[in-house]
């Protein structure tokens, strides 16, 4: 069960299946894109918080 | 207030390390799909996207309930801090869906039953988003936005249902409260936590949010001058 599927870090970015397509492309561009619009939405009401607290003090 | 502030740490952290592994464990852990290949993967950031697009909405939809029939000011801010939260889920679900369809369909995009009530999904939060804006008097557009979040509800059936009731490309749901799993065991846990991990971090965005919306709507307020 656990057991890592990827012997080398080319192979982990590559994703290569059985039938011989690189996947990884896919799936590491759809965590690039969930991570920057996760982080960038933290980011923007931390910011947008401090903003308002600033102004009303 | 006080009191979310005071748990809002152990949300946080517990959720994203609840995420981060469960990613690890989707990416590196599980063997590949036999009729996917590694595509199948986007599954643990796809999933949880969507399932929180959909419930998202759904809260806002009793939210919205609660405002017009008790007037409870805190319901309809909670609406109108959920909405930009729920147009990023829902524009991450379908752009991750978009980039699965590349290897899988041979196409990022299809006028697909549950790919179209998700686009509308996602028009209509930056419609209710747009629509709260354009208003100066605050009591008219919490009352409009409240009314057309709950006429915007019949599209959560109807992306629901969307896989049953027409022919769609897109994959009937691998996991139901009446049936055994589609999905194998061995995939499904990192799902469930990957799904776990992301509600977790999602609700805190909704805790950020709902805090400045009600600073900004209750900014006159002296408790609101002392707690900044």
């Amino acid at each position: 069960m656990f057991n890592i599927e990827f012997n080398t870090l080319a192979e982990a970015l590559l994703m290569q299946s059985q039938n011989g397509q690189n996947h990884g492309i896919y799936v590491w561009s759809v965590v690039l894109i969930v991570t920057l619009c996760i982080s960038i939405s933290f980011i923007f009401y931390k910011y947008k918080i401090k903003e308002i607290s600033k102004k009303i003090k | 207030m006080f009191q979310v502030n005071r748990a809002y740490p152990y949300i946080f952290y517990l959720s994203l390390i609840t995420y981060l592994l469960s990613i690890f464990w989707g990416l590196f852990l599980t063997p590949e799909d036999f009729v996917q290949g590694n595509s199948y993967r986007i599954i643990y950031l796809h999933v949880p996207a969507s399932f929180i697009s959909q419930s998202l909405y759904l809260a806002m939809a009793i939210a919205s309930a609660v405002y017009l029939i008790w007037k409870v000011k805190l319901s309809v801010y909670l609406v109108r801090s959920i909405a930009p939260i729920g147009a990023v889920t829902t524009s991450i679900a379908l752009i991750s869906g978009s980039i699965w369809g590349i290897p899988t369909w041979g196409t990022w995009w299809v006028w697909d039953a549950r790919i179209v009530s998700t686009l509308i999904l996602f028009i209509m939060y930056l419609g209710l988003i747009s629509l709260h804006d354009s208003f100066n008097n605050n009591e008219k557009a919490d009352k409009f936005l409240s009314i057309l979040v709950l006429v915007g509800s019949v599209n959560i059936p109807i992306i629901k249902m969307s896989v049953e009731w027409w022919s769609t490309l897109h994959q009937p749901a691998s996991i139901t409260l009446s049936e055994k799993p589609a999905i194998d065991l061995v995939m499904l846990y990192p799902l469930f936590g990957s799904i776990i991990g992301f509600t977790g971090l999602i609700t805190c965005l909704v805790i950020l949010s709902s805090k400045l919306q009600i600073i900004k709507r209750e900014k006159n307020k002296s408790w609101v001058k002392d707690y900044v």
